[in-house]
Protein backbone atom coordinates (compact mmCIF):
# COMPACT_ATOMS: atom_id res chain seq x y z
CA UNK A 1 0.00 0.00 0.00
CA UNK A 2 1.30 3.33 -1.01
CA UNK A 3 0.96 6.27 1.28
CA UNK A 4 0.68 9.50 -0.47
CA UNK A 5 2.27 12.35 1.29
CA UNK A 6 -0.16 15.15 1.65
CA UNK A 7 1.41 18.51 2.03
CA UNK A 8 -0.85 21.13 3.36
CA UNK A 9 -0.14 24.55 1.95
CA UNK A 10 -0.82 27.39 4.27
CA UNK A 11 -2.64 30.30 2.77
CA UNK A 12 -0.72 33.45 3.59
CA UNK A 13 -2.71 36.62 3.25
CA UNK A 14 -1.60 40.15 4.06
CA UNK A 15 -3.29 41.40 7.17
CA UNK A 16 -6.39 43.41 6.39
CA UNK A 17 -5.32 45.92 9.01
CA UNK A 18 -2.46 47.03 6.71
CA UNK A 19 -4.79 48.09 3.90
CA UNK A 20 -5.06 51.62 5.29
CA UNK A 21 -1.28 51.93 5.49
CA UNK A 22 -0.88 50.71 1.93
CA UNK A 23 -3.48 53.19 0.66
CA UNK A 24 -1.77 56.02 2.55
CA UNK A 25 1.62 55.10 1.14
CA UNK A 26 0.22 55.00 -2.37
CA UNK A 27 -1.33 58.47 -1.94
CA UNK A 28 2.01 59.89 -0.73
CA UNK A 29 3.85 58.19 -3.60
CA UNK A 30 1.57 59.65 -6.27
CA UNK A 31 1.64 63.09 -4.63
CA UNK A 32 5.45 63.09 -4.76
CA UNK A 33 5.36 61.95 -8.39
CA UNK A 34 2.89 64.71 -9.29
CA UNK A 35 4.96 67.43 -7.60
CA UNK A 36 8.08 66.56 -9.61
CA UNK A 37 6.55 67.32 -13.01
CA UNK A 38 9.05 68.98 -15.37
CA UNK A 39 8.74 72.73 -15.90
CA UNK A 40 7.70 73.95 -19.32
CA UNK A 41 9.24 76.97 -20.94
CA UNK A 42 11.40 78.49 -23.66
CA UNK A 43 15.14 78.65 -23.99
CA UNK A 44 16.57 82.08 -24.76
CA UNK A 45 20.06 82.67 -26.05
CA UNK A 46 21.38 86.09 -25.27
CA UNK A 47 24.61 87.33 -26.82
CA UNK A 48 27.19 88.45 -24.27
CA UNK A 49 27.30 92.18 -23.64
CA UNK A 50 30.88 92.54 -25.02
CA UNK A 51 29.87 90.87 -28.29
CA UNK A 52 26.87 93.14 -28.57
CA UNK A 53 29.03 96.25 -28.36
CA UNK A 54 31.16 94.98 -31.24
CA UNK A 55 28.10 94.21 -33.30
CA UNK A 56 26.76 97.68 -32.79
CA UNK A 57 29.94 99.10 -34.23
CA UNK A 58 29.83 96.81 -37.27
CA UNK A 59 26.27 97.17 -38.43
CA UNK A 60 23.05 98.87 -37.56
CA UNK A 61 20.78 96.44 -35.68
CA UNK A 62 17.01 96.52 -35.61
CA UNK A 63 15.78 98.37 -32.54
CA UNK A 64 12.55 97.55 -30.79
CA UNK A 65 11.34 99.75 -27.95
CA UNK A 66 8.67 98.53 -25.54
CA UNK A 67 6.47 100.60 -23.30
CA UNK A 68 3.68 99.71 -20.90
CA UNK A 69 1.21 100.02 -23.80
CA UNK A 70 0.57 96.53 -25.11
CA UNK A 71 -0.93 97.50 -28.45
CA UNK A 72 1.88 99.61 -29.89
CA UNK A 73 5.68 99.14 -30.01
CA UNK A 74 8.38 101.27 -31.55
CA UNK A 75 10.36 99.63 -34.37
CA UNK A 76 13.46 101.60 -35.38
CA UNK A 77 11.74 104.67 -33.99
CA UNK A 78 8.42 104.18 -35.84
CA UNK A 79 5.30 103.32 -33.86
CA UNK A 80 3.93 99.93 -35.02
CA UNK A 81 0.79 98.08 -33.98
CA UNK A 82 1.57 94.72 -32.32
CA UNK A 83 -0.56 92.93 -34.93
CA UNK A 84 1.59 94.32 -37.74
CA UNK A 85 4.90 93.63 -35.99
CA UNK A 86 5.60 90.11 -37.41
CA UNK A 87 5.22 91.29 -41.01
CA UNK A 88 7.32 94.41 -40.43
CA UNK A 89 10.07 92.44 -38.69
CA UNK A 90 10.08 89.78 -41.40
CA UNK A 91 10.57 92.51 -44.01
CA UNK A 92 13.47 94.04 -42.06
CA UNK A 93 15.14 90.66 -41.58
CA UNK A 94 14.91 89.76 -45.26
CA UNK A 95 18.31 89.49 -46.85
CA UNK A 96 20.08 89.37 -43.50
CA UNK A 97 21.81 85.99 -43.48
CA UNK A 98 24.52 86.14 -40.81
CA UNK A 99 23.52 85.74 -37.14
CA UNK A 100 25.25 89.03 -36.25
CA UNK A 101 22.92 90.92 -38.59
CA UNK A 102 19.82 89.12 -37.29
CA UNK A 103 20.05 90.67 -33.85
CA UNK A 104 17.15 92.73 -32.51
CA UNK A 105 18.00 95.17 -29.74
CA UNK A 106 15.14 95.29 -27.24
CA UNK A 107 14.85 98.44 -25.15
CA UNK A 108 12.21 98.37 -22.44
CA UNK A 109 10.87 101.10 -20.21
CA UNK A 110 11.20 100.16 -16.52
CA UNK A 111 7.44 99.58 -16.21
CA UNK A 112 7.06 97.02 -19.03
CA UNK A 113 5.30 93.93 -17.62
CA UNK A 114 6.95 90.54 -18.10
CA UNK A 115 4.09 88.93 -20.05
CA UNK A 116 4.27 91.73 -22.67
CA UNK A 117 8.05 91.41 -22.88
CA UNK A 118 8.03 87.63 -23.23
CA UNK A 119 5.30 87.73 -25.91
CA UNK A 120 7.38 90.17 -27.99
CA UNK A 121 10.75 88.45 -27.55
CA UNK A 122 9.18 85.04 -28.33
CA UNK A 123 7.84 86.53 -31.56
CA UNK A 124 11.33 87.77 -32.50
CA UNK A 125 12.87 84.37 -31.80
CA UNK A 126 10.17 82.59 -33.80
CA UNK A 127 11.20 84.72 -36.79
CA UNK A 128 14.74 83.34 -36.52
CA UNK A 129 16.34 86.43 -35.02
CA UNK A 130 18.16 86.65 -31.73
CA UNK A 131 17.57 89.29 -29.13
CA UNK A 132 19.79 91.43 -27.02
CA UNK A 133 18.72 93.62 -24.16
CA UNK A 134 19.77 97.22 -23.88
CA UNK A 135 19.26 98.56 -20.40
CA UNK A 136 19.35 102.07 -19.17
CA UNK A 137 22.27 102.12 -16.77
CA UNK A 138 21.60 103.30 -13.27
CA UNK A 139 24.41 105.25 -11.71
CA UNK A 140 24.53 106.65 -8.23
CA UNK A 141 26.15 110.03 -8.20
CA UNK A 142 27.15 111.50 -4.86
CA UNK A 143 26.86 115.27 -4.99
CA UNK A 144 28.85 117.23 -2.38
CA UNK A 145 29.01 116.35 1.30
CA UNK B 1 2.66 33.54 47.36
CA UNK B 2 4.62 35.35 44.70
CA UNK B 3 3.79 35.24 41.03
CA UNK B 4 6.63 35.53 38.62
CA UNK B 5 6.07 38.04 35.86
CA UNK B 6 6.90 36.89 32.44
CA UNK B 7 8.90 39.38 30.48
CA UNK B 8 6.92 40.35 27.38
CA UNK B 9 8.84 40.34 24.18
CA UNK B 10 8.19 43.50 22.19
CA UNK B 11 9.63 43.30 18.70
CA UNK B 12 9.08 45.46 15.67
CA UNK B 13 7.25 43.16 13.30
CA UNK B 14 9.50 42.31 10.39
CA UNK B 15 6.50 42.53 8.06
CA UNK B 16 6.64 46.33 8.46
CA UNK B 17 10.21 46.59 7.15
CA UNK B 18 9.03 47.06 3.57
CA UNK B 19 6.71 49.88 4.61
CA UNK B 20 9.45 51.58 6.60
CA UNK B 21 11.90 51.36 3.70
CA UNK B 22 9.28 52.77 1.31
CA UNK B 23 8.51 55.69 3.62
CA UNK B 24 12.22 56.45 3.98
CA UNK B 25 12.57 56.40 0.21
CA UNK B 26 9.78 58.96 -0.21
CA UNK B 27 11.29 61.08 2.58
CA UNK B 28 14.66 61.25 0.83
CA UNK B 29 13.09 61.91 -2.56
CA UNK B 30 11.37 64.97 -1.06
CA UNK B 31 14.62 66.08 0.60
CA UNK B 32 16.52 65.71 -2.67
CA UNK B 33 14.38 68.44 -4.21
CA UNK B 34 16.96 71.08 -3.34
CA UNK B 35 15.43 73.75 -5.58
CA UNK B 36 12.06 73.63 -3.94
CA UNK B 37 10.30 76.95 -4.47
CA UNK B 38 6.77 75.63 -4.33
CA UNK B 39 6.01 77.82 -1.30
CA UNK B 40 6.55 81.03 -3.30
CA UNK B 41 3.68 82.98 -4.81
CA UNK B 42 3.92 83.68 -8.54
CA UNK B 43 1.91 83.27 -11.72
CA UNK B 44 3.69 82.37 -14.97
CA UNK B 45 3.20 84.27 -18.23
CA UNK B 46 1.66 82.35 -21.13
CA UNK B 47 3.18 81.36 -24.47
CA UNK B 48 2.77 78.75 -27.20
CA UNK B 49 4.93 75.80 -28.27
CA UNK B 50 6.75 75.22 -25.01
CA UNK B 51 9.30 72.54 -24.24
CA UNK B 52 9.72 70.50 -21.06
CA UNK B 53 12.83 71.01 -18.95
CA UNK B 54 13.28 68.30 -16.36
CA UNK B 55 16.74 69.05 -15.02
CA UNK B 56 18.36 72.35 -14.18
CA UNK B 57 21.27 73.52 -12.09
CA UNK B 58 19.52 76.51 -10.55
CA UNK B 59 16.15 78.20 -10.35
CA UNK B 60 15.68 81.96 -10.07
CA UNK B 61 12.26 83.32 -9.14
CA UNK B 62 10.71 86.79 -8.96
CA UNK B 63 7.53 86.54 -6.91
CA UNK B 64 4.35 88.64 -6.74
CA UNK B 65 6.07 91.18 -4.48
CA UNK B 66 9.08 91.48 -6.84
CA UNK B 67 11.29 89.66 -4.34
CA UNK B 68 14.15 87.67 -5.83
CA UNK B 69 14.85 84.05 -4.88
CA UNK B 70 17.66 81.69 -5.86
CA UNK B 71 16.76 78.00 -5.37
CA UNK B 72 13.94 79.02 -3.03
CA UNK B 73 16.03 81.33 -0.83
CA UNK B 74 15.70 85.10 -0.95
CA UNK B 75 18.73 86.88 -2.41
CA UNK B 76 19.68 90.44 -3.32
CA UNK B 77 20.01 91.50 -6.95
CA UNK B 78 23.69 92.39 -6.46
CA UNK B 79 24.54 88.89 -5.18
CA UNK B 80 22.66 86.99 -7.91
CA UNK B 81 25.40 86.73 -10.57
CA UNK B 82 27.89 85.39 -8.00
CA UNK B 83 25.30 83.04 -6.49
CA UNK B 84 24.38 81.54 -9.87
CA UNK B 85 28.07 81.36 -10.85
CA UNK B 86 28.89 79.43 -7.67
CA UNK B 87 26.11 76.92 -8.32
CA UNK B 88 27.05 76.42 -11.97
CA UNK B 89 30.76 76.06 -11.15
CA UNK B 90 32.63 74.56 -14.06
CA UNK B 91 29.69 72.59 -15.43
CA UNK B 92 30.01 71.91 -19.18
CA UNK B 93 27.96 73.72 -21.82
CA UNK B 94 24.51 72.15 -22.05
CA UNK B 95 24.50 71.36 -18.36
CA UNK B 96 24.25 74.98 -17.23
CA UNK B 97 20.49 75.41 -17.43
CA UNK B 98 19.03 78.10 -15.17
CA UNK B 99 15.24 78.24 -14.87
CA UNK B 100 13.83 81.75 -14.67
CA UNK B 101 10.39 82.04 -13.12
CA UNK B 102 8.99 85.55 -13.26
CA UNK B 103 5.56 86.63 -12.07
CA UNK B 104 3.64 87.79 -15.15
CA UNK B 105 3.11 91.34 -13.84
CA UNK B 106 6.72 91.93 -12.71
CA UNK B 107 8.27 94.92 -14.43
CA UNK B 108 11.42 95.30 -16.56
CA UNK B 109 13.14 97.11 -13.74
CA UNK B 110 13.39 93.74 -11.92
CA UNK B 111 13.56 90.98 -14.56
CA UNK B 112 16.02 92.63 -16.97
CA UNK B 113 18.67 92.88 -14.27
CA UNK B 114 18.10 89.21 -13.42
CA UNK B 115 18.41 88.11 -17.07
CA UNK B 116 21.64 90.10 -17.31
CA UNK B 117 23.01 88.48 -14.12
CA UNK B 118 22.23 84.94 -15.38
CA UNK B 119 23.86 85.74 -18.71
CA UNK B 120 26.89 87.17 -16.90
CA UNK B 121 27.23 83.97 -14.84
CA UNK B 122 27.24 81.92 -18.06
CA UNK B 123 23.89 80.21 -17.47
CA UNK B 124 21.67 78.80 -20.23
CA UNK B 125 18.52 80.80 -19.69
CA UNK B 126 15.12 79.07 -19.76
CA UNK B 127 11.97 81.11 -19.14
CA UNK B 128 9.41 79.01 -17.28
CA UNK B 129 6.01 79.68 -18.86
CA UNK B 130 2.50 78.27 -19.05
CA UNK B 131 1.07 76.82 -22.25
CA UNK B 132 -1.39 79.22 -23.90
CA UNK B 133 -4.70 77.54 -24.55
Amino acid sequence: MRHERITKKLLVEPAAVATGDIAFNLIVFFLVCASTQPDTGKRQDLPRSEQTKQQEQKSQNIELALTRTRTVVSLNGDPVKVGELPARLRRLLEGKRSPEDRVVVVKSKPDVPYDHWIATTTLIQDLGASITIQREEERTVVVGQ
Amino acid sequence: MKFKRRAMKADVPSVAMGDIAFNLLIFFVILAKAQDDSHLQWQPAQAKQLQGFASSKASVLIDRENKLHLNGKEIGQAQLAKGVGDILGSAPQGDRTVLLKVHKDATAMYYEAVIEAISEAGGDLVHVLEEKQ
